[in-house]
C-alpha cells in the first residue's frame, strides 16, 4: 500500500515587508508597505497596512493623505536583499524534503509524502521555527494530498491566527469543512473574471466548484479548470513542473540526473532556463529588472561537499531579451562556479516583473473619464507600437514618471546581506 | 564573368618577418605606452627587475633538462576521473587552498555581517567599524555574545544570567548591565561567532 501523497506549500508572510523588518526591528510592529519599481505602487503591506483597507496594487499618489495620517513606512523595493533572503529560505527548506519546487520568490513547494505521516503539524511547526530562527522570515505551511489543496491549506493557515500557521488537509471531511467557507475566487489559478462567470452559474465556494461533474467543466470551460476540480478532490494531476510563472516571478530551474561538474555545463543549462523564462516574459507581455541565479550540489549527500551560492543582479534597463537575460546569468554564473563540486540543481530567478508598458503610463490613461478612455486605447496602441519598434526610448523616456508624487518615501534600504559597505549597524552602547 | 584566379601578393604582412614573439629581453611580447616623466625612474627600475627575472626564470628552465639516461620507474596512473565517483588517491597530494568560509561561516544560510558601532563591548575586542559574524541558527546560552534588538535598536551584549534573571552585560566598565524585565522591548537577533577586525 503506497503512502497517501502529501504536498506541502511553504509561503513566507508578506515576504518583502518581512525582508525590510529582519534588519529594522523598530518597525516589526509598525505599518510599513513596500513599493514598485518607480515608486509607483505598493507591492507589499505589513498586517497593519492590511487592516487599513489599503489593496494590493494601490498607487502611492491615491493615498498620500493616509500614508501621513498613519505614519506608514515606505520603501522602494530592494530586490538584491530580496532575493539573498529568498534563495537562504529556499536552502533551508531542502533539509525538510528530498523534493523541492521553488514556485516564486517566496513559496516552495515541498512533497513531504511519507515522511511526516505521524504529525504534519508538529513537522509544519518545526519548518516555520526552523525559517523564523534561522532567517528572521515568518512562514506559513500548507499541506494536502495534492498542489492545489496544499494552496488552499495555506491560505487557511494564513487567514486563521488558530491554525498557528500550519493546516493539513490529509482529512477529507477536514477538506469539505474548509471549502465550504473559502469563495471560489481564492482557489489557485481562479482569476477574478473566472470566478464572476462561476459566480453567475451559482459556483460561489470552493465546495461548489469541487462538486461540479469534471467532463461538464471541461466541456464548459476548459481542461486546465477540470483539473482544478480533479485537485480538489485529492486527484494529483499537477506534476511537479519545471517552469512556473506568476504576475511577480518567473522561476526556472531543474535537477540533473548527472551531476555536472563544468562551469560551461551549467553555462549551457542556465541559458536554456533563460530562453523558456524569457519566453513566459513576453508571452505575458512583461519584462523584467532583476535576474538571480543560483547553484548547489547534492543537500541530501552526506558523502560529498556541500556547496550552495547565490547572486542576483538589478538590470539596467527591465528587459524580455533573451540575449541579455543569458549573458546576465553567465555573469552571475562566474562569481559563483567552484571547480571541484558535483553540481546536481541550477535555477534562475526573475522578479521584479512589470508590464512592457511602464505603470507610470498606465496611471495616466485610467482616468474614470469617457472623453479619455477613446484617447487612451488608441494612445495605448501608439505605445505598444513604439515600443515595438523602439523597445528603450519608451523606458527611458517613463522613468521620471513616478516622481510626481509628493510623497515621502524612505528610499531603497541597504543591501545589508550583498554589500559590505551595506551592512546592518549594531550598537555598542 | 571569371573571377581571378591569382591571389594578390603585393603588401601586407610577410610571413616570418620581424621578431619572434616573446624573444624580448622580457621573453614576452611588448607594447609602447607613454607615461609621465617622474615615474620614468621607478618604471625602469621595476622593469629591470623583471629582466633578471625572465633570465632567472629562462636560465632554470634550461637548467631542467630530463635525464635521458635515467632508470624507468612504474607509477600507478591516478586518475582524477573514476567512474565509480571514489575520491582520487591522488587528491590526497593537492595542495588545497584555505577559504575563511570554512572558518568563519558554518551555516550560510542563517549567517549575516553586520558592522560595530561604539565602545561599549571593547573588553571582549569589538572595536568601532569592525565586522561581527552572526550565526541565527545557534542557541544563545549563557556567556555568549549576541545581537539583540532593544527598544528596536541591533545592539551587542554579552548574555549573563543571575538568579533566574536574564541581564545583557557590556564588556566596559564606562557602561552599566542591563536587567531583562517584562514588557521590556526585547528580543534575541543571532549569536555572534567572531569579529573581523583591520589592524
Amino acid at each position: 500500500m503506497p503512502a497517501q501523497p502529501r504536498i506541502a506549500l511553504v509561503d513566507c508572510n508578506n515576504f518583502y515587508v518581512s525582508c525590510e523588518r529582519v534588519f529594522r526591528p523598530d518597525l516589526s510592529i509598525k505599518p510599513v508597505a513596500v513599493l514598485s519599481n518607480n515608486d509607483g505602487c505598493i507591492v507589499a503591506r505589513s498586517p497593519e497596512v492590511k487592516a487599513l483597507g489599503i489593496k494590493m496594487g494601490t498607487p502611492v499618489y491615491q493615498i498620500s493623505r493616509l500614508i501621513k495620517q498613519h505614519h506608514i513606512t515606505l520603501f522602494s523595493s530592494n530586490y538584491t536583499l530580496y532575493a539573498d533572503m529568498s534563495a537562504r529560505v529556499m536552502t533551508l527548506l531542502e533539509n525538510f524534503s528530498p523534493t523541492l519546487e521553488v514556485y516564486s520568490i517566496d513559496e516552495s513547494f515541498l512533497d513531504l509524502t511519507g515522511i511526516c505521516d505521524k504529525d504534519p503539524l508538529a513537522y509544519g511547526q518545526n519548518i516555520r521555527r526552523t525559517i523564523a530562527q534561522n532567517t528572521g522570515i515568518p512562514v506559513c505551511v500548507g499541506m494536502g494530498p495534492t498542489k492545489t489543496l496544499a494552496k488552499l491549506a495555506n491560505y487557511a493557515a494564513k487567514k486563521w491566527p488558530k491554525t498557528a500557521g500550519v493546516v493539513d488537509l490529509a482529512d477529507a471531511e477536514r477538506r469539505a469543512k474548509l471549502m465550504r467557507q473559502v469563495p471560489v475566487k481564492e482557489i489557485w489559478g481562479i482569476g477574478a473574471r473566472l470566478a464572476q462567470r462561476l459566480n453567475t452559474l451559482n459556483i460561489l465556494t470552493a465546495w461548489d466548484l469541487a462538486n461540479q461533474p469534471v467532463d461538464r467543466i471541461q466541456a464548459q470551460f476548459n481542461i486546465v479548470l477540470a483539473r482544478t476540480v480533479m485537485e480538489l478532490n485529492g486527484i494529483a494531476c499537477l506534476m511537479m513542473d519545471e517552469v512556473v510563472a506568476d504576475k511577480q516571478q518567473i522561476v526556472c530551474s531543474r535537477s540533473f540526473k548527472r551531476r555536472l561538474t563544468e562551469e560551461d555545463e551549467l553555462a549551457e543549462a542556465l541559458a536554456e532556463f533563460c530562453s523558456r523564462a524569457a519566453e513566459k516574459l513576453r508571452n505575458q507581455h512583461s519584462v523584467t529588472g532583476a535576474i538571480s541565479v543560483f547553484i548547489r550540489t547534492n543537500p541530501h549527500n552526506a558523502q560529498e561537499p556541500y556547496y550552495q551560492r547565490s547572486a542576483s543582479m538589478i538590470l539596467p534597463q527591465a528587459t524580455q531579451d533573451t540575449r541579455l537575460l543569458v549573458r546576465a546569468a553567465k555573469q552571475l554564473l562566474k562569481s559563483l562556479f567552484k571547480t571541484g563540486y558535483r553540481y546536481q540543481k541550477c535555477g534562475v530567478q526573475l522578479s521584479d516583473i512589470r508590464p512592457a508598458t511602464q505603470p507610470g503610463q498606465d496611471d495616466l490613461f485610467l482616468y474614470d473619464d469617457q472623453n479619455h478612455t477613446n484617447n487612451a486605447a488608441v494612445l495605448m496602441d501608439t505605445v505598444d507600437q513604439i515600443n515595438r519598434r523602439f523597445h528603450k526610448a519608451i523606458t527611458v523616456a517613463a522613468t521620471g514618471l513616478g516622481q510626481r508624487w509628493q510623497v515621502s518615501i524612505n528610499n531603497k534600504s541597504s543591501r545589508y546581506t550583498t554589500e559590505w559597505s551595506e551592512l546592518a549597524k549594531v550598537k555598542c552602547c | 564573368m571569371t573571377l581571378p584566379t591569382h591571389k594578390d601578393t603585393r603588401g601586407g604582412a610577410r610571413s616570418g618577418a620581424g621578431r619572434k614573439k616573446g624573444s624580448s629581453v622580457y621573453g614576452e611580447t611588448t607594447q609602447a605606452i607613454r607615461v609621465p616623466e617622474s615615474m620614468i625612474p621607478e618604471l625602469k627600475n621595476l622593469l629591470q627587475q623583471r629582466q633578471q627575472q625572465s633570465q632567472q626564470t629562462r636560465v632554470s628552465f634550461e637548467t631542467f633538462q630530463p635525464d635521458r639516461d635515467a632508470p624507468k620507474t612504474a607509477l600507478p596512473l591516478f586518475s582524477g576521473k573514476v567512474a565509480a565517483g571514489f575520491p582520487s588517491p591522488a587528491d590526497d597530494y593537492i595542495e588545497k587552498t584555505l577559504d575563511l568560509n570554512e572558518l568563519l561561516v558554518q551555516r550560510p544560510a542563517a549567517t549575516f555581517f553586520v558592522r560595530a558601532e561604539g565602545e561599549s563591548m571593547l573588553g571582549a575586542g569589538i572595536h568601532p567599524n569592525d565586522i561581527l559574524v552572526v550565526d541565527r541558527s545557534l542557541e544563545p546560552v549563557t556567556g555568549k555574545i549576541i545581537i539583540c534588538a532593544l527598544n528596536g535598536e541591533l545592539t551587542v551584549k554579552r548574555l549573563k544570567s543571575e538568579r533566574d534573571v536574564i541581564v545583557l552585560g557590556a564588556e566596559n566598565p564606562a557602561y552599566p548591565d542591563i536587567v531583562v524585565q517584562d514588557g521590556m522591548d526585547m528580543v534575541i537577533w543571532g549569536v555572534v561567532t567572531n569579529v573581523i577586525h583591520s589592524v
